[in-house]
């Protein structure tokens, strides 16, 4: 009779099941931490996105800011501005002018000054100087 | 038993099979079809504007710059409730409700994923479309970038910047020509979205970015525009005119500095515009340039040797009788040297000098100047005026071209070739571009051809400065501190029905400053000033004009002041003939 219920009776494999737990438990994790990853990508793609869009929105609020300003201050707005009189044009003698640096002459970096009576290098003599910045 | 479970194995088998082949079929088979079923549904190529480029003056002031826009598009496979969502958006678009809820119910019905529903909306607005539409929990519309091209001066330059449509295509002037290099070429972005239409950044496709347009820089100063316009602008008002232009630009380069034309057009509401205000007048209008036009038979005949310095030509006392028809001059004289011939204008002696030349000859110089082609100037629309060739002649013509008659010209052909007297002899292509993009430039004056020698150029230019002495025909034309040398034109006006119309003229003064180192090259044409036949002359409608542009652009531009030589010379205004003066 012992013997039979020593028959029936099957061995629990402790090292299997303990390995086979442990890889389970490995594959739950690595499931896990993937797809925790993954929405972090997703959540960090988001904030991108949303940055994206605020910096766009920023670039864009700025550039029609700048093309306000340049509207205002093109030279056909204040022509009429002083030919409406809201603004007037004061001369300013030579005379009244501190000068904190001398004075530099086109020549020196090809910048156009016409407040100047330096030699432009355009209307200079020998080759016409062409790039001239404001 | 075994049967039944073999039957059940095999039955088993059979469905699995059908499972596997349906996969395959799924997965392998059809692949691109369903893939491509999926990309349509949630793949999207989105499109990554490029910048317009900016136009600048020779200063870098800005004169075509970009404001930022969006258009609104609507997703009908997205959109829940079409009528809410019209309700809630219209007054974002500034829209009739009914109008945008009738859109919308097209796009939901048909489902159709792409409709532009309004374009022109504010950046502002459309981030406070979107914010709403976050809170009421609607989606169906999704904002694309795009921009508004804008004049910031509005019709100032208008004829040479031209102007850009809706879409941001170049449609007139400096923004056709070079529509290709301020376009530059957008990008793109293959997107995926989630259920709400939001960009899934993580699924991010291929990516090119835009190659953004170029700034294009211009030869054109707008301190120098600024006076022209100012100028051009009184004389419209004074004389009423037909049409008006003047041309400011630098004799040693072909440089355009300035170009204003009336009547004119604010870019910025093209639509507006009738054809005629946006015509540029300076390129695609030819018209006879009357006496201005004796610079080339002068100069042709001194450079041909068939005249000197010297020489006296019999100008008949003022009565002409050449091929049955009798050429009059206003100053009656006897013998006049070449030099008073251009002084007082006159007719008779400038036919005889063109008699004293060979036709082909004469013709040759009348092209060489430039003139029967066209200059190359950028711009949409060039004309190249008209010059017959010597066997289409009649017996008149030679003596007629010769003060500017029978032949038509543009003004910009006009201040080309005033400027070869002015440098030298050296005919220039007139330059409006400095530089196309960063780094490019385009520095180098482009010379045409070598059109009579510098000692010839001297003379007339010398002679032109008497022009402008009390005795010449533009004493009005002067500019208190410089030499001005220059040529006035008065000629009437064709009558399309052929011969002229009487009492209307087209009025010219062609001149340059200083007249010993030019730096600055002027025309100002008025055409069919409204006011009386005795005042109608080029020295005292046109003249005046130009006078005071020279005097603000050598001020603007700080020419050094020279001493003023005296001229005496006696004499009256030249013009004989019913139409030259």
């Amino acid at each position: 009779m012992k013997g039979n219920r020593r028959r029936a009776t099957n061995a629990i494999e402790v090292n299997f099941l303990t390995r086979m737990m442990v890889l389970f438990g490995f594959l739950i994790i690595a499931g896990l931490f993937f797809v925790y990853l993954k929405n972090q990508q997703h959540s960090v793609g988001n904030q991108a996105r949303s940055v994206e869009a605020e910096l766009h929105e920023t670039e864009a609020k700025c550039e029609a800011l700048q093309a306000r300003i340049t509207t205002l201050t093109s030279r056909g707005a204040l022509q009429r501005r002083l030919d409406e009189g809201y603004i007037r044009l004061e001369t300013i003698r030579d005379t009244a002018i501190a000068r904190v640096t001398p004075p530099i002459p086109a020549e020196v970096d090809g910048v156009l000054r016409t407040a100047l009576r330096d030699t432009d290098p355009r209307f200079g003599s020998g080759v016409p100087q062409r790039v001239l910045k404001r | 038993m075994t049967g039944r479970i073999g039957v059940l194995c095999a039955l088993l088998v059979l469905v699995f099979t059908g499972f596997a082949w349906r996969l395959i079929n799924l997965q392998v088979l059809q692949h691109d079809y369903f893939s491509a079923i999926a990309a349509e549904k949630h793949l999207i190529k989105k499109v990554i504007p490029a910048r317009r480029g900016r136009i600048l003056d020779r200063n870098g002031e800005e004169l075509a710059v970009n404001v930022p826009i969006r258009t609104i598009t609507a997703d009908g496979t997205r959109i829940q409730d079409p009528a809410k969502l019209a309700t809630l958006a219209a007054p974002f678009l500034g829209m009739d409700g009914g109008e945008l809820r009738a859109k919308l119910t097209s796009a939901f019905s048909s489902k159709k994923a792409y409709m532009i529903v309004c374009k022109g909306v504010s950046e502002e607005n459309t981030q406070n479309l979107l914010r709403a539409m976050d809170a009421a929990k609607l989606r169906g519309l999704y904002p694309e970038e795009a921009s508004e091209r804008n004049y910031p001066n509005g019709e100032m330059l208008c004829h040479v910047l031209g102007f850009a449509d809706r879409g941001g295509h170049g449609i007139d002037g400096i923004e056709k020509i070079f529509d290709a290099e301020l376009s530059g070429h957008e990008g793109f972005r293959w997107i995926e979205r989630d259920r709400k239409g939001r960009e899934i950044v993580l699924y991010r496709g291929q990516e090119q970015l835009p190659e953004q347009g170029t700034d294009i820089r211009l030869t054109i100063d707008m301190g120098l525009q600024a006076i022209v316009e100012k100028e051009v602008d009184e004389a419209w008002k004074t004389y009423h005119p037909a049409g008006a232009s003047a041309i400011l630009a630098d004799p040693m380069t072909g440089e355009i500095l300035a170009m204003a034309c009336r009547p004119n057009y604010d870019p910025n509401h093209f639509n507006q515009a009738q054809p005629d205000q946006m015509r540029n007048r300076a390129i695609t209008d030819m018209y006879e340039p009357g006496s201005t036009f004796k610079i080339v038979v002068a100069s042709a005949a001194l450079n041909e040797g068939v005249v000197d310095e010297k020489t006296r030509i019999f100008c008949e006392n003022g009565l002409f009788s050449y091929g049955g028809k009798t050429i009059k001059d206003h100053h009656k004289a006897g013998d006049m040297s070449v030099e008073e011939i251009l002084q007082f204008s006159s007719n008779i002696g400038s036919a005889k000098m063109s008699l004293r030349m060979k036709d082909a000859d004469y013709y040759g110089y009348v092209r060489r100047f430039g003139f029967g082609e066209k200059t190359g100037i950028p711009l949409h629309g060039e004309i190249s005026g008209m010059v017959n060739p010597p066997g289409r002649w009649d017996m008149l013509t030679k003596t007629r071209m010769a003060f500017g008659q029978s032949v038509a010209v543009t003004p910009i052909q006009m201040v080309m070739a005033m400027s070869s007297i002015a440098n030298g002899g050296r005919l220039m292509k007139p330059r409006l571009v400095i530089s196309r993009g960063e780094g490019s430039s385009e520095n180098e004056p482009d010379l045409v051809r070598e059109v009579i020698t510098p000692k010839t150029a001297k003379f007339v230019s010398a002679s032109l400065e008497k022009v402008v002495s009390a005795e010449g025909t533009a004493p009005q034309a002067k500019v208190e501190g410089y030499t001005v040398a220059g040529k006035t034109g008065t000629a009437q006006k064709l009558n399309p029905h052929g011969g002229y119309l009487d009492g209307r003229f087209i009025v010219s003064f062609a001149g340059y400053l200083p007249a010993e180192n030019p730096k600055l090259m002027g025309l100002v044409i008025v055409d069919d000033a409204k006011i009386g036949s005795s005042a109608n002359y080029g020295g005292l409608v046109a003249a005046p004009v130009f006078s005071k542009i020279g005097a603000k652009a050598a001020r603007y531009l700080d020419l050094p002041a020279e001493e003023v030589r005296v001229t005496a010379q006696s004499g009256n205004t030249g013009g004989a003939t019913a139409s030259v003066r």
